[in-house]
């Protein structure tokens, strides 16, 4: 198990008197491509939040690259975050006044040096390469959605964690969108992915399958 | 790149990106600023505009003769020369002699009537000044008892203080209405009264100065310690009053001054909270990719400061147009403008703004970057 970059042990997250993870235990190996589903209410955003370190366990243990980041401080938490994490969101979330190659460079400038030509790179990598200096207003959503991808990998983070990553895009935009998972996961990414979409958990390696806060099945590919 | 050279560019790219916005806040400090510095110079300016409406009231300074006698001309020249030329409004030098006209005892006043005019500007004249050595403005009790107007010609005669008879015929140019002990004077200018009575010293000089009522201090001080023949006096009366009002106008101005920057103050921490109430997703975006809340508050204070800077500016000019044109309408009179003013009004605008910055901003960083995965 020496190869694990991420453990959770019997993580709950209670709020109030509703609990939103009960008992839940995962173990994602380093390279694996892991999807999340489940219904609205599951403890999915819940489950992102505590692995993206954005929120912490009532109980339970999260082991992520070695290291118990359950008891760690906010600040903390986010320096783990800048450092290991890249999070790729639903609804993008780019900056509406820096331009595409700008958004990576800022992912850069929080983790350590700006370097534009790195960050042209990385655009490149995803096909954007001639839409850098473009604002998120003058990009298709699968435009903004790649430059999210490309603010994600631009600091080599051990774990790319997506939330409905195609989830406002179209069936073209999905395409490329998962090719380029594909490429990451073949590059020996280990991703996480929380989708609705069966289309999109039918790559990924292992399926867990979350109800009412617990695990409710999973499914290997 | 340089990381100071990214916060730059960030900073500048939320301003001028987000022109629309950034613009309302740029004139919510404008405003602010160009009412600030505006006051501020009307404040400073005060002193010198109602020192010059003050004028209007007559001599501020007299220089009599220490112990007896009689002013030399050499020595009221020298006094003279020690008022700068540029705050002198009007020197008028005086020598009274005791005159009768038609057996009625009068004084005649031997002047230059160019510094009269100047050192009594409140004098109503029917008619005009006198331009001729035989032409003399009389005061309107005078006009009342010898029953004369403009135009009329009569004889005075006297007899100087060495004993010696003078006699002289003059036209009158005007009649002089001052409500005052002036208007039984009879007064021509220097060398008429010199030509009839013959050489004489000067028994009183009457200076107009615009000048704060210290700087009068030190004139008259150093007027005595350079002509020791005159002593030199302020009129308490005029001096006195100018600085009551001058220093309760100040005061008022003061006042306003402070309450507008507390306006400016919470105009700008208004603005600004909402600036930053809807850039709220933008800074759980910057935590849930690593930024850390001191490095988001640099970010949001540098814009503020650049924002305080840029409408610290713009106030800075419009301060002056403001304060020119109240200058214009209220005193009638150009206003003078202070270069140090600029930099000044910058300075107080970022301190305004960084200041109306901090609190908002320190709130901001409580957000949770968790909101950025619910996307709200």
């Amino acid at each position: 198990m020496g190869n694990n970059i991420l453990e959770l042990r019997e993580i709950s997250k209670i709020y109030g008197s509703v609990g939103a993870l009960r008992d839940v235990s995962l173990t994602v190996s380093q390279g694996e491509w892991i999807a999340i589903m489940g219904p609205s209410g599951s403890g999915k955003t819940t489950m992102m939040n505590i692995i993206g370190c954005m929120d912490k366990p009532t109980s339970g243990a999260v082991i992520l690259d070695g290291m118990d980041i359950s008891r760690e401080s906010q600040k903390g938490l986010t320096n783990i975050r800048r450092d290991k994490i890249g999070l790729i969101f639903q609804q993008f979330h780019l900056i509406n006044y820096l331009t595409a190659l700008e958004n990576v460079m800022v992912a850069q400038y929080y983790h350590s040096m700006p370097d534009e030509g790195e960050a042209l790179r990385a655009l490149q990598r995803v096909g954007l390469g001639e839409r850098a200096r473009h604002l998120p207003s003058q990009l298709s959503g699968g435009e903004q959605q790649r430059v999210c991808i490309a603010r994600a990998l631009i600091n080599y983070p051990r774990l790319i964690l997506a939330d409905e990553p195609t989830g406002n895009l179209d069936e073209t935009n999905e395409g490329i969108v998962l090719d380029i998972f594909r490429q990451l996961h073949g590059e020996g990414s280990t991703i996480i992915v929380v989708t609705h979409d069966p289309e999109v958990a039918e790559d990924a390696q292992r399926t867990i399958v979350l109800e009412h806060g617990r695990v409710a099945r999973v499914t290997h590919s | 790149m340089k990381r100071q050279t990214m916060y730059l560019r960030m900073i500048t790219s939320s301003l001028v990106r987000r022109r629309s916005r950034m613009i309302v806040a740029l004139l919510a400090v404008a405003i602010g600023a160009t009412i600030l510095s505006g006051l501020v110079t009307i404040y400073y300016d005060i002193p010198r505009q109602m020192g010059q409406e003050f004028r209007s009231y007559g001599a501020n300074m007299i220089l009599t003769p220490s112990g007896g006698g009689r002013i030399t001309p050499e020595d009221a020249a020298r006094a003279a020369a020690l008022i700068p030329p540029e705050n002198a409004v009007g020197i008028a030098p005086y020598r009274y002699e005791n005159i009768k006209i038609n057996e009625q005892p009068f004084i005649a006043a031997g002047t230059e009537l160019e510094g009269a005019r100047g050192a009594s500007p409140y004098w109503f004249v029917s008619g005009r000044w006198p331009e001729e050595t035989g032409e003399a403005l009389i005061g309107q009790e005078v006009a009342d008892i010898i029953g004369i107007g403009p135009g009329g010609v009569f004889t005075l005669s006297g007899i100087t203080a060495d004993g010696d008879g003078f006699k002289g015929e003059f036209t009158v140019s005007g009649v002089v209405q001052t409500g005052g002990a002036e208007e039984a004077f009879v007064f021509m200018s220097l060398e008429a009264l010199g030509d009839i009575a013959g050489g004489g010293g000067l028994d009183v000089v009457e200076c107009s100065v615009s000048a704060p009522q210290t700087e009068l201090e030190e004139l008259a001080e150093r007027i005595g310690a350079g002509t020791p023949g005159v002593t030199a006096r302020l009129v308490r009366r005029v001096t006195q009053s100018e600085v009551t009002v001058l220093s309760k106008l100040q005061a008022l101005v003061y006042l306003v001054t402070a309450v507008v920057l507390m306006l400016t103050m919470i105009c700008v921490a208004t603005t600004m909270m909402a600036v930053v109430a809807e850039r709220r997703r933008e800074i759980g975006l910057k935590k849930a990719l690593g930024a850390p809340n001191g490095e988001i508050i640099r970010e949001f204070l540098g814009e503020g400061l650049l924002l305080g800077g840029l409408g610290g500016l713009l106030g800075a000019i419009l301060g002056f147009v403001f304060a020119h044109t109240v200058s214009i309408n209220v005193f009638g009179r150009p206003i003078l403008f202070k270069p140090l003013l600029v930099p000044v009004t910058m300075l107080v605008s970022i301190a305004v703004t960084g200041l109306s910055c901090l609190l908002p901003v320190r709130r901001a960083t409580d957000v949770d970057p968790a909101i950025v995965l619910r996307g709200e």
